[in-house]
């Protein structure tokens, strides 16, 4: 019991970060809520295996993105999806138009990248080093380093053209 | 819009996201029980479809139960309704069974005793439908035969080309069988190691 409860305390405080990684990956709301559920699923499961020598958000992460990218693998993307800034939009209870914009102009962009690519961005948007980028990756740091200069140029070429 | 403006962006949804704290605990516990019946959705849509196409036929057979003239012909009847109505109800059932073990209450031992007991009898319905299915040929083609093309197979000498047809199927059959159980035994067994995983 005692280990549900600081597993589910753990959940409920880091969702935004769970929700974060599902929509970097997942265009639609139901694919997205059935990853969010493998997700805290995978978490569970491996909740056992959770060393303290990283930080819990670190393993959190990894968990999270390897999760999603095994099932986008899995999963065929389906042709009637609902963008997921739409989807956030709806569900919170901003009424700020810029920002409605700005987020889904962010989501458009980030459709562009392969998924290497949003995972190292989305770190980056998240505010994490190229160190914690590369402990969470499993790459090295000065690959991280010289792969997102890549992504940000590619994104910028993107930002340009639109 | 500039990189900076993305992050911008993001940091405001995260804000905005990290005030809502929309997950009880209730819900998380919830999410890997979810997970578990999932694994049965698609099985018991399978067998949904399975089971609808045995009624109609059932419902055909009976119709028709007039057309069967003699006793043996009867008792072919009577056993293939009893095939094609029996078996799928006793699947769903099952089915339904095993989908509402609730995982994240009672004790790990109790979940498993259940699922395991409930499992077996799943795999033990599907063998005893596999090997019904075969046998069955034997009283379903000739109930077939006599209503739909009013041909007493049981008096009739039948061709070469019939037995090729009678052989395929039966191989067909049987592949199929092989496939279709391979598929339980494998979500079985995952279902199984995750309420192993709720240890």
């Amino acid at each position: 019991m005692q280990k549900e409860a600081v597993f589910t305390d753990l959940v409920r405080e880091h969702q935004a970060l769970l929700y974060k990684v599902t929509s970097i990956y997942i265009d639609n709301k139901e694919d997205q809520e059935d990853l969010f559920q493998e997700v805290v699923y995978q978490l569970w499961k491996y909740f056992d295996s959770f060393r303290n020598d990283s930080k819990i958000t670190t393993w959190m992460y990894r968990v999270a993105m390897n999760t999603a990218i095994t099932y986008i693998k899995r999963k065929k993307r389906r042709p009637d999806s609902v963008p997921i800034a739409d989807v956030f939009i709806k569900q919170s209870e901003i009424k700020d138009e810029v920002f409605e914009e700005r987020l889904r102009l962010l989501y458009r962009h980030l459709q562009h990248l392969n998924t290497l690519e949003k995972g190292l961005i989305f770190l980056l948007l998240e505010g994490k080093s190229y160190k914690e980028i590369a402990q969470i990756t499993g790459l090295s740091a000065s690959n991280v380093g010289t792969k997102i200069s890549r992504v940000k140029k590619k994104l910028k070429t993107n930002m340009t053209n639109h | 819009m500039e990189i900076e403006e993305l992050q911008s962006a993001w940091i405001q949804m995260s804000q905005e996201l990290s005030q809502q704290k929309k997950l009880t605990n209730e819900i998380i516990l919830d999410m890997t029980k979810q997970k578990y019946q999932n694994k049965f959705t698609m099985l018991t849509k399978y067998e949904t479809i399975g089971a609808f196409i045995c009624f109609v036929i059932a419902f055909f057979v009976l119709l028709n139960f007039g057309k069967l003239d003699t006793w043996y012909l009867k008792v072919c009847g009577v056993l293939t309704l009893s095939f094609l109505l029996i078996l799928p109800v006793m699947v769903l059932s099952t089915l339904k069974k095993i989908k509402n073990i609730d995982i994240t209450n009672g004790s790990y031992k109790e979940n498993l005793k259940v699922y395991l007991k409930t499992k077996n009898r799943l795999l033990k319905l599907q063998q005893v439908g596999m090997a019904i299915g075969f046998i069955g040929l034997l009283f379903i083609v000739p109930v077939t035969s006599k209503i739909i093309s009013d041909k007493n197979v049981f008096l009739t000498n039948l061709k070469v080309e019939q037995y090729i047809i009678f052989a395929i199927t039966l191989v067909v059959l049987a592949f199929f069988c092989k496939w279709a159980y391979k598929g339980y035994q494998k979500i079985t067994q995952s279902a199984q190691d995750l309420i192993k995983d709720l240890e």
